[in-house]
């Protein structure tokens, strides 16, 4: 290997664990070594695991089932004493539980009409300021706000109008929180708009269309003055926006770049450095990215109104891990470079990236 | 391409995808291209083989792509995850042991109940923000947008819960901006309004963890920003995660954002907490932030400041500069060529002073203006009895300023503190001089010279002769360049209190630049110098009547800084001797008496940490383990990756018997250094200690533990296995630090009992032994030894200084009592591995040695072997 080679971050499979369902999500416990993988058993039900990792294992700690096989998950919302997890289901209910006894949910409410495909959480574990809120996206359509404090109903619903077309809601994002009352929530549909809410003012500030289903959007850091967006799609493609600067009409800048040769399943910032963010790819690959900002990041149009400019993404790493795709992707936030990911073949797999601190 | 492609394609047809002429698929063409479109199209075509199958073309194409275009995609190739075969067995290490400590770490903290504490679970909930107000619907589409408008607010009623909770002004300002919205009928609502982020976070009801966690995620989002060049957010994210918990490199960084903000005064500020909070990484980070800093501040005309600098020479030229620039300040506003010129001759005279005060100036900075207002203080606190409270009050105040380097806002402070006092009309004249020598001292550091010496004049009405405003009126003439006035206070100062360094030199260096300014009669020139009564040099040291400006008994402690410095200069010297008397005792075994000294040592320096791993290794030396960890620990403090003390608070820990500790230190010395040969040693013995479930030792003398197995003993008599295994090991180690401390002889008896089993435990007798150069040791060992058995033992250890020891002890001890054992020896030696490249790399001398062993062996041949078979052995030793 050349010396060029041994000074990028490399992707270390630490460890890996097979199950015998299908995996949605995996995430990280904060603050801890434990992970939880949630999915769909054979026979319909939904499972919830925790694991944890020692001595390069992954050691089932334990295991609950439940009536609806589980989408996804969140712990954005919970205090960093709590570790409540929120959980989206088939049947579209939202569930916030407590991990030392998953019996009964903390708060439970059927949310929406059909599955709820993508959850996000904001204002705990010390991120984002304001309250914590949940954010739901469903096939129904409609993507909403939940306030665990508020029982039943949603504090925001964002829904197409009546005899609108419903669009599949893939999903959902927060961004901006980073005073109290700023907040955006972003959603990705599966005709490709992308949605921008501004939940201060309640109102809808962007919107844009990449062509392609939206699989995964986030934002580079949901706690700060929203900096960047990465929206990943259908067919390969990921655009990078920059969110600092909105043009009247050209909205924000962006850059896109074709990476994988299947659909990106899944876009993850790391939480220790924003311009950094790894993708994952329905051939069961991995590629680590790297976004550089221009010299200057918005300049005058010929009618003097500020617009954005769009740096570029470099390509720090790609493995290929499988031959299914890789569906859920979660940095650890304790441990820089520590990464777990959930493919279809069943398997979920621990990662560690070397040398992220030299990129 | 032109021509030549069309030719190609007249000549054998183009591919299927892309219409490439074959003749492009050529080493040649590939090799002049360089049209990196073309080539991934080639390269493509290659790969899908649809021209055929030609790898090494393939290859070559990528190469070839590769050179042009680095970045290009079709470069980027499936790859497999890294495994271990990928990295060097170190990093391989690194990788794993950090993520493991990781582990380790995250299932302690788990464990312990601080984190997961029921009873602060709501405490947080306190300040949490309201929920949103109202359940809001809005409309998902563009289109239905504004006909929907109405329906956002209807969707469910309010609750009286929520009304409680409904904020009016909230509410009002939505109605506004949706009438403007409509009125506008932007597309987007409102421009973001500027990001308004509240420098502080509240911190109520946290832990401790979560403190560290939040600051630094704080902290990352300032550096985040800092890479993307937004540095107003970058500073505002710093002072956040200083809100939080202050840490030195959030400081740091903040620094660094105001400097390219040209924010130069909070940037300064913010270095002087790096080096109050962190003196001991001055010199690698901070001083080059500062210099900027200071620097930039330099440009903005405030060059005095902080160029106080006391080496000589960079001092004339930097006031060179100085009057320079006040000359082309006060006339023109800084033109900007002017500026530019300014701005090299300042480079370099910052570059002078980081150079030449960074040692004595700059670190100390702090320190002394933190002990002067100390200083300051208890004199306030000593005299309020005089001073009108208001006064006082107002005194402590400048004092306090004056303590964080705010000079300038300390000065109005004195200002109104003096006023008070003469409005009183309450005539206390010691008071009033001190608070002139206050101000006046805010002014030289202020650099405002003219109204140093003005205050220090008053000071003087009031009070002749006191120590204090002399030195600084003299400090401020030396500025000015007034060299006689200068001279004359200095004099008088040394007159009063002939020990003050600073004055002592001040006026040697005065006096050589005089001598050149004035040649030889540079005396006449001077004007009187006033003759000290006896009775202010008595005041000087009863003091009681005097100001407490000095202070009585301990002339250190006057608190000048100019002093401070001078007797730090007198005191490193006294340092480094008595460090240098407390490493030769270490040498000669004396460690009782190195303990002394270097703990004389830290009187003069608490910051020195190398003193403090050598204190820690005397203390493990005597076995007083819980003070060398304390020694270890305060150097961890300051310096938290110094790998010595990482290495003997293990040590320590070991001794202690707290294994886990001792094995974590151990990794983390590792990860600082992997080749450590001594804590990978350590570190397998105490982590098989830790298996074998700690094994308890009666003696608690003998802490120090490693297994060598010793075959004469049985299970019985394992205890005193233990123990006398132990021994080697303590011993061993110690020598393995003092190389030339004798080794105790307990080693040679030690030694000779263990017959090396394997080659793992002759390498480890052998290192031990080569480490102390015990010749006897090894002699003994080579005794015991069957000489069939040493290649194998040997493996592939074999090393020059083995080798060479293992010739000196064959010819000091065993040729004496068995040259055969000798012969043999040697002659199993040339077949180890390695022999021939050990041989080659012997200098001139060793060859001497070695030749030295084969002439005794011939002197005392027997009947063990022949001459011939010497002789042949001789060849073979390339003699």
């Amino acid at each position: 290997m050349s010396a060029a080679g041994l000074e990028r971050p490399q992707v270390v499979v630490h460890a890996q664990q097979s199950l015998n369902y299908t995996v949605f999500d995996c995430k990280w416990v904060p603050r801890s070594a434990r992970l939880l993988c949630l999915g769909s058993a054979p026979r319909g039900t939904g499972v919830l695991q925790l694991y944890e990792l020692r001595g390069g294992r992954l050691l089932l700690l334990s295991e609950i089932e439940k009536a609806k096989p589980i989408k996804c998950a969140t712990f954005g919302a919970a205090s960093l004493q709590q570790r409540h997890l929120a959980t989206g289901d088939f049947a579209g209910s939202l569930s916030i539980w407590n991990l030392e006894a998953p019996e009964i949910p903390v708060y439970s409410v059927k949310g929406h009409k059909e599955i709820i495909n993508s959850i996000d959480g904001v204002g705990g574990l010390g991120i984002g300021e304001g309250a914590p809120e949940i954010v739901t996206g469903s096939r129904d359509g409609t993507v909403k706000v939940w306030d665990p404090r508020q029982k039943e109903t949603p504090v925001a619903n964002m829904e197409p109008a009546q005899g609108e077309s419903k669009r599949d809601c893939w999903t959902v994002a927060f961004g901006n929180a980073y005073n109290q009352e700023e907040r955006v929530v972003c959603a990705g549909y599966d005709n490709g708009d992308i949605k921008l809410f501004d939940l201060r003012t309640m109102s809808l500030r962007w919107e844009t269309n990449i062509k392609n289903g939206v699989c995964s959007v986030e934002f580079d850091r949901k706690d700060v003055n929203m900096n960047k967006l990465v929206a990943t799609s259908l067919e390969g493609k990921f655009h990078v926006f920059d969110m600092r600067t909105q043009h009247p009409t050209k909205g924000f800048a962006s850059v896109s770049e074709k990476a994988h040769k299947s659909t990106i399943w899944q876009v993850r910032h790391l939480p220790q450095n924003r311009d950094v963010f790894m993708t994952s790819g329905g051939a069961g690959s991995l590629h680590l990215w790297k976004y550089e900002y221009p010299a200057q990041r918005s300049k005058k149009d010929s009618e003097g109104a500020e617009m954005g400019v769009a740096g570029s993404v470099s390509l720090l790493q790609n493995v290929t891990l499988s031959t299914q795709p890789i569906s859920s992707l979660d940095w650890s936030p304790d441990k820089k470079g520590l990464c777990v990911c959930g493919a279809f073949d069943q398997t979920v797999r621990v990662l560690i990236v070397t040398k992220l601190n030299k990129v | 391409m032109g021509d030549e492609s069309i030719m190609y394609s007249l000549d054998q047809g183009t591919t299927k995808t892309y219409q490439i002429p074959i003749g492009h698929l050529d080493y040649k063409f590939i090799e002049k291209c360089t049209d990196v479109q073309h080539l991934e199209k080639i390269l493509r075509v290659l790969r899908s083989g649809e021209e055929g199958c030609y790898p090494d073309l393939t290859l070559f194409c990528e190469k070839r792509i590769e050179h042009l275009a680095p970045g290009s995609r079709v470069l980027r190739k499936d790859k497999p995850a890294a495994t271990a075969a990928d990295f060097t067995a170190e990093e391989w290490e690194t990788i794993n042991g950090e993520l493991m400590s990781w582990v380790a770490e995250m299932n302690e903290d788990d464990n312990k109940p601080e984190f997961l504490k029921t009873g602060t679970l709501h405490e947080g909930q306190d300040n949490l923000p309201p929920i949103r107000c109202s359940s809001s619907c809005l409309p998902a589409f563009q289109n239905e947008k504004f006909q929907n408008k109405q329906r956002n607010k209807k969707n469910i009623p309010r609750d009286y819960s929520e009304w409680d909770k409904f904020d009016v002004e909230k509410e009002c300002s939505k109605i506004d901006e949706s009438s403007e919205e409509n009125n506008s009928k932007a597309r987007f609502v409102s421009r973001p309004p500027p990001p308004l982020i509240e420098k502080q976070v509240n911190t109520t009801g946290m832990t401790k963890k979560e403190k560290i966690f939040i600051a630094t995620r704080e902290k990352e989002k300032g550096n985040e920003a800092f890479a993307s060049g937004d540095y107003v957010e970058a500073v505002t994210y710093y002072a956040r995660s200083i809100s939080i918990l202050p840490t030195a490199a959030a400081y740091n960084n903040k620094a660094q954002a105001e400097i390219k903000l040209q924010d130069w005064d909070s940037a300064l500020q913010d270095c002087e907490k790096v080096l109050d909070m962190e003196p001991s990484n001055v010199k690698e980070i901070v001083l080059p932030v500062r210099g900027e800093a200071a620097l930039g501040k330099a440009e903005m005309g405030n060059a005095q400041r902080k160029f106080h600098s006391k080496g000589g020479g960079s001092k004339l030229e930097d006031r060179g500069t100085q009057k320079q620039k006040e000359s082309t300040e006060s006339g023109l506003k800084k033109g900007t060529e002017e500026k530019k010129s300014q701005k090299t001759d300042h480079e370099g005279e910052a570059n002078g002073y980081l150079n030449s005060n960074q040692t004595s100036e700059s670190p100390e900075a702090g320190q002394s203006s933190r002990s002067h207002g100390a200083g300051s203080l208890s004199a306030g606190a000593a005299h309020s009895t005089s001073l009108p409270p208001a006064a006082a009050k107002l005194k402590s105040e400048g004092n306090e300023l004056f303590k964080s380097g705010q000079f300038g806002e300390a000065v109005p402070k004195y200002s109104e503190a003096i006023e008070y006092v003469i409005s009183v009309g309450e005539r206390s004249p010691d008071d009033l001089s001190i608070l002139y020598s206050n101000r006046a001292a805010c002014y030289l550091k202020g650099g405002n010279c003219s109204d140093c010496v003005q205050d220090c004049n008053r000071a003087l009405e009031l009070q002749p002769f006191s120590l204090k405003p002399l030195l600084r009126r003299a400090m401020a003439y030396e500025s000015m360049e007034r060299y006689r006035q200068a001279y004359v206070d200095y004099k008088t100062v040394l007159q009063i209190d002939s020990s003050i360094q600073a004055a002592n030199d001040s006026v040697n260096r005065i006096t050589k630049t005089l001598i050149d300014q004035d040649g030889s009669s540079w005396r006449e020139k001077l004007p009187p110098i006033p003759v000290v009564p006896i009775a202010a040099q008595l005041n000087r040291w009863d003091g009681g009547n005097f100001t407490s400006e000095v202070k009585p008994k301990s002339p250190t402690d006057i608190n000048k800084e100019e002093q401070l410095q001078m007797n730090r200069e007198k005191g490193e010297e006294k340092f480094r001797t008595l460090k240098n008397e407390g490493n030769d005792f270490v040498k000669k075994g004396k460690y009782d008496e190195a303990v002394n000294k270097y703990s004389e040592c830290l009187k003069l320096n608490t910051k020195d940490c190398t003193i403090y791993t050598n204190r820690a290794l005397c203390y493990l030396k005597l076995h007083k383990y819980e003070e060398a960890k304390q020694d270890c620990d305060h150097v961890l403090q300051i310096e938290d990756c110094n790998i010595k003390a990482f290495y003997r608070r293990a040590l320590a820990y070991k001794g202690l018997q707290i294994y886990q500790a001792s094995v974590d230190d151990l990794k983390k010395v590792l990860l600082i250094d992997p080749n450590v040969l001594e804590a990978k040693k350590e570190l397998e013995e105490i982590t098989q200690l830790l298996s074998l479930g700690g094994v308890a030792v009666a003696d608690c003398q003998q802490k120090q533990r490693k297994k060598i197995t010793i075959q004469e003993v049985t299970d019985e008599q394992e205890e005193g296995q233990l123990e006398t295994a132990e021994d080697v090991v303590a011993d061993n180690l110690s020598s393995k630090e003092a190389v030339q401390k004798c080794v105790p002889s307990r080693t040679c008896e030690k030694l000779t009992i263990s017959e090396p089993s394997n080659a793992y435990d002759f390498g480890q007798i052998v290192n031990a032994v080569n480490a102390s150069k015990d010749q006897s040791a090894c002699a003994d060992l080579l005794t015991i030894t069957d000489p069939k058995k040493l290649p194998v033992l040997l493996s592939n250890k074999l090393e020059g200084e083995i080798f060479l020891i293992f010739i000196q002890s064959l010819a000091h001890y065993i040729l004496g009592k068995d040259p055969g054992l000798v012969y043999q020896h040697l002659f199993y030696l040339s077949k180890a591995e390695r022999f021939k490249v050990v041989l080659a790399l012997l200098s001139k001398n060793e060859k001497e040695q070695v030749q030295r062993l084969f002439d005794l062996l011939t002197e005392n041949q027997n009947h063990q072997y022949s001459l011939e078979e010497l002789d042949s052995l001789k060849k073979v030793y390339e003699l």
